[in-house]
């Protein structure tokens, strides 16, 4: 029987404490932060190299969810894992269809919550008490953020940790195949949601009547009455198809995307109409 | 009052560590000293003044109270609002000879703010593409089994894209001074076309990680169905993604209670069989 120590486990929290923005990029946000926090766990579990990257390639998937509260997936991920190096049949789609399925919620209570409640909360103290130009208020907001954040954040490691333990019995038993794919259902339907919430692809293409210079036909407003957000699902299932049927690499799908971009902003399809 | 080489220096490795996504961490960088509360602090002690940086940051510090960055899609960047609006601002009201505590004063500080955070949004942008390199470097190296070098991947090699886009524009920005800002407007604006790609693309890209992580789930064509329920829900009805969590268990309980009760019936008949077996 395998059981991760104490210092494993501290060394995940802190490498997700520390790590999980660190390497941010638009294509895998937080899925290194992920990578980094699982390394010790997995380093202690299996033996050879061949099992480590095994289970480490289970966490190259795709994540991002409000880091602060997201703590708590890594630790139950910690559990789920160790559990898996003790022969219990918990597969990498149940363990990714549970991340995926959690890192939608926790995303909107952790943006709500921790970035839009607290911290505007110990950010409006701080201010009051700095009115008159004195650094009490910002020192006040350096300590009650962070020991309020660090705190929680071990809390939510080790009980997420304990969880994912627990959670295995209901993972695995004769009931498993029918609650993993209850598990998988509800992460694509969290990851819809997630995808019209935070990706946001629109076209500014339009037809204009030349004589009176309105224009007859713009194109987002079309596809938006056929499916609002139609323009982003059709992106998103493009890559889908080219990672997975043309077995694209992403690297290269990224590339394409970046010529594409160049070429819709030349043509005047896409055009994000920022100003400073 | 001028910003000497060591001054901006220090406010440029400040940025690198504020920014999000910053080398400080999100809890200590970003959260922290990337507030511009904390970074008016900061600031003060740098330029020695911390007074006029507490008043500046306040200000701005209103400007940003909830600053939320939902998915990664960034509306201002806190290492430019903290680390150069903040010392900009401080120029500024130093001489035109106004006070941080006065309603111009406020006004000032507060518009540097909207400039510059808006400016930032690039330095943000040109962050994430940059990580982008480490992190192929950071998949050859979990492909050829060297674990170790994801460590460097996530927190030493994004260094290189923090020199590069927050330590160096800031470094020169606060050399500058004011009128650095403006020559950047000018050289880059928001509607030519090396803006404009670099936002389309950033709103792209996460397409990408969407795909990779729909590759893991949908393994045959009516898995696409709860997906485009999920997206139907979230684009047409405009409901958030904790509602639309909360819909979607409904759905997939119920999915586990149809299949729980037809894995109880095959056991049933299953132990008939045995029965009848005994018999003969």
């Amino acid at each position: 029987m395998k059981k991760l120590s104490k210092k494993t486990l501290n060394k995940s929290f802190r490498n997700w404490y520390y790590g999980h923005l660190t390497c941010f990029s638009q294509e895998h946000m937080q899925t290194f932060g992920y990578l980094c926090s699982m390394l010790p766990i997995v380093e202690e579990l299996y033996e050879t190299k061949e099992e480590q990257k095994e289970a480490l390639e289970t966490y190259s998937a795709f994540f991002n969810t409000e880091p602060q509260l997201g703590t708590v997936i890594v630790g139950i991920t910690a559990g789920l894992e160790e559990a898996r190096a003790n022969g219990e049949n918990v597969d990498s789609e149940t363990i990714n269809g549970l991340r995926a399925g959690l890192m939608g919620p926790v995303a909107g209570i952790g943006d709500s919550l921790v970035v839009g409640v607290l911290i505007p909360l110990l950010l409006g103290i701080g201010l009051g008490l700095s009115t008159d130009g004195s650094p009490l208020g910002a020192i006040f907001y350096i300590f009650a953020w962070n020991i309020v954040v660090t705190l929680g954040m071990r809390m939510l490691y080790f009980k997420g940790y304990e969880f994912g333990g627990k959670a295995v019995e209901f993972l695995t038993g004769e009931k498993s195949m029918a609650l993993r794919e209850s598990v998988m259902m509800l992460g694509s339907m969290v990851i819809g949601a997630v995808a019209a919430t935070w990706v946001n692809v629109t076209t500014v293409f339009q037809m204009v009547n030349p004589e009176t210079g309105e224009a007859y036909l713009k194109l987002n407003d079309q596809i938006n009455s056929v499916l609002p957000k139609g323009l982003t699902a059709v992106f998103v299932i493009l890559c889908w198809y080219l990672i997975s049927k043309k077995k694209m690499s992403p690297l290269k799908v990224m590339l394409l995307l970046v010529v594409i971009a160049f070429v819709g902003v030349l043509v005047g399809f896409f055009d994000p109409q920022l100003t400073y | 009052m001028e910003i000497s080489i060591i001054q901006a220096g220090l406010l440029g490795l400040f940025a690198c560590l504020a920014s999000m996504p910053g080398m400080g961490g999100s809890a200590i960088g970003n959260y922290t000293l990337g507030r511009p509360l904390v970074g008016g602090l900061v600031c003060g002690l740098i330029l020695g003044d911390v007074r006029t940086g507490i008043l500046v940051g306040s200000a701005m510090q209103l400007l940003y109270i909830a600053l939320v960055t939902p998915g990664g899609t960034v509306s201002a960047d806190v290492r430019a609002v903290s680390y150069i609006g903040i010392p900009l601002a401080m120029l500024a009201l130093k001489s035109y000879g106004l006070d941080a505590a006065s309603a111009d004063g406020i006004g000032l500080a507060t518009s540097f703010g909207a400039m510059v955070g808006t400016l930032g949004t690039v330095l943000f942008y040109g962050t994430a593409t940059m990580n982008l390199i480490w992190q192929h470097i950071g998949w050859e190296a979990v492909e050829k089994g060297e674990f170790k070098k994801l460590y460097i991947v996530d927190m030493v090699l994004p260094w290189i894209s923090h020199i590069v886009c927050s330590f160096i524009p800031t470094f020169i920005i606060c050399l500058m001074g004011a009128g650095m800002v403006d020559t950047i407007k000018n050289v880059l604006p928001m509607d030519g076309l090396a803006m404009k790609t670099i936002f389309t693309v950033g709103s792209l890209l996460p397409c990408v990680g969407i795909a990779i992580l729909l590759k893991q789930i949908i393994t045959k064509a009516t898995d696409f169905v709860p997906f485009f329920f999920g997206f139907a829900l979230a684009a047409s009805l405009g409901i958030n993604l904790v509602v639309a969590t909360i819909i979607a268990a409904m759905f997939a309980l119920m999915n586990y209670q149809i299949k729980t009760l037809s894995l109880n019936k095959s056991t049933v008949s299953a132990a008939d069989t045995d029965d009848e077996e005994e018999d003969i």
